[in-house]
């Protein structure tokens, strides 16, 4: 290996060795990542629907973000709201007129 | 016939109470007429809406009471008067005034440990409840909201790893600090507050207790408290109210914490909300932080008056209360950038509203 080769596999060696390092430490955090999109969006749609009784249009506007969901779905009987982006779900329904909505533990996160 | 009746003997029953005015289960109402002052103010609040782009200053409620009295109300958007908004963190003022009855009622002391009311801060012993009150755990706190959700400890308490018990979430932090060295404003300081009150008033009155000792003696009907799956009360963040029932709360902190003029929270109490916390350093066009509520002593509005006390939430929420003009003021918003400014705001309100001046 030439000189030249050997400092660029070096330095390869040493990014990656940073990569993984910055991947191990910020480790939880980037596993609940993408939770955020849907289980903000699951939360804030159904207290914006049942709580402050905004429109579907108004309430879908209200929750948007720069990251699309890829569904979002409420069943107004139940007054529940399923919402998927990045590959995860979350689900918050509407618990009574004081309590409002929470995220209903088993989805995921 | 009948009607007027009833309104006489309202009339009459509010006037009873003294000179001061209170609202029984309406506000009374005394509109000011219009004039330049308020045109310009609704120039600078109401500005025509572009839900596409959500750009600029956008209002969804402003009520100005003087004098216990309606002078100003208006609404936009998704605001009206018989509809709760979300108040963001200005729940954080309402439950340092829950607290300031369990306090009045001798439930702690301030300088109880807070872990003798949460067991899972036993790590942390040295925080008492005047530290979380004044924002000082010393805990490890992140606070960015969307500039940085990676780290962001509230994205994750509200939304992910911390949503089912948010107090736990909180006292799981390393310390930065020793307690009440240093402020640093922290949601999770707020629920760990939520969370020791459960124990100061007992698991049977909690679920209850804020309706209990404030939200029904104000006359407050509509509001909702949201609770993570723990049953803590969301403090930092999911407290709904209507604008005119947010300003019952501003109109016991104007007048230092009566309500119709029954001493509801202790003067101790609402002396220690008003005062900066003393080794804070101010974050520069910040107001100071009180316990628990936002202070102009530091002038960081320069249009208002320095006895100016505010609660203050996510998107423009405000409650801003000026002892000196007797006024106050609800303010609910959804302010996506920054064009918004509380002191744009007051040098308006008070050209419009301040009783030696404006109109």
């Amino acid at each position: 290996m030439s000189t030249g080769k050997r400092a660029w596999v070096a330095l390869s060696l040493l990014l990656s060795l940073a990569a993984a390092t910055w991947l191990w430490h910020e480790r939880t955090q980037l596993l609940a990542f993408p939770d955020i999109l849907s289980a903000y969006s699951a939360k804030e749609y159904c207290s914006c629907r049942y709580v402050m009784q905004n429109s579907v249009e108004y309430c879908q506007s209200y929750i948007r973000q720069y990251l699309p969901l890829s569904s979002l779905s409420e069943d107004s009987g139940q007054r529940r709201v399923l919402a998927s982006g990045l590959g995860r779900s979350n689900t918050a329904a509407w618990v009574g007129p004081r309590q409002g909505c929470r995220l209903i533990p088993g989805s995921d996160g | 016939m009948s009607r007027l009746f009833i309104l006489s003997i309202f009339l009459l029953c509010s006037v009873s109470v003294g000179a001061q005015s209170w609202p029984s289960a309406q506000w009374r109402q005394a509109l000011a007429p219009a004039s330049p002052a308020i045109a310009e103010l609704e120039r600078y609040a109401f500005v025509p809406r572009d839900d596409v782009t959500r750009e600029g200053v956008r209002t969804d409620a402003l009520l100005v009471i003087r004098d216990g009295e309606i002078v100003y109300e208006r609404y936009a958007g998704p605001g009206a008067a018989d509809r709760v908004h979300a108040t963001w963190s200005i729940s954080k003022s309402l439950l340092a005034t829950v607290m300031g009855v369990a306090y009045g009622e001798g439930r702690f002391a301030l300088e109880d440990a807070a872990a003798d009311y949460f067991q899972p801060l036993d790590a942390h012993r040295d925080i008492r409840v005047e530290d979380l009150l004044h924002w000082a755990s010393g805990l490890d706190w992140e606070k960015d909201y969307e500039y940085a959700p990676l780290n962001s400890s509230v994205v994750a308490m509200l939304y992910t790893r911390g949503r089912q018990d948010m107090a736990s979430y909180a006292a799981s932090h390393r310390r930065a600090h020793a307690p009440g060295e240093r402020f640093r404003y922290s949601s999770g300081d707020s629920n760990l507050l939520a969370a020791a009150l459960r124990n100061m008033v007992g698991l049977h009155e909690y679920p209850d207790y804020p309706w209990q000792a404030l939200f029904n003696p104000l006359g407050i009907d509509r509001a909702v408290w949201e609770t993570d799956a723990s049953g803590t009360f969301v403090a930092s963040s999911y407290a709904y109210l209507t604008a005119r029932d947010l300003a019952r709360v501003g109109l016991l902190m104007q007048r230092d914490g009566q309500w119709q003029g029954r001493q509801w929270l202790p003067q101790a109490w609402v002396a220690l909300n008003r005062t900066p916390f003393a080794p804070s350093q101010d974050v520069p066009g910040e107001p100071a932080a009180g316990a628990h509520w936002w202070l102009n002593s530091n002038a960081a509005w320069p249009h208002a008056p320095r006895s100016t006390m505010a609660a203050l939430g996510h998107w423009g929420q405000a409650l801003y209360v000026l002892p000196e003009q007797r006024l106050v003021i609800v303010r609910y918003a959804d302010d996506r950038d920054a064009s918004f400014s509380h002191d744009a705001l007051l040098q308006r309100l008070l050209a419009a509203f301040a009783p030696e001046g404006g109109q």
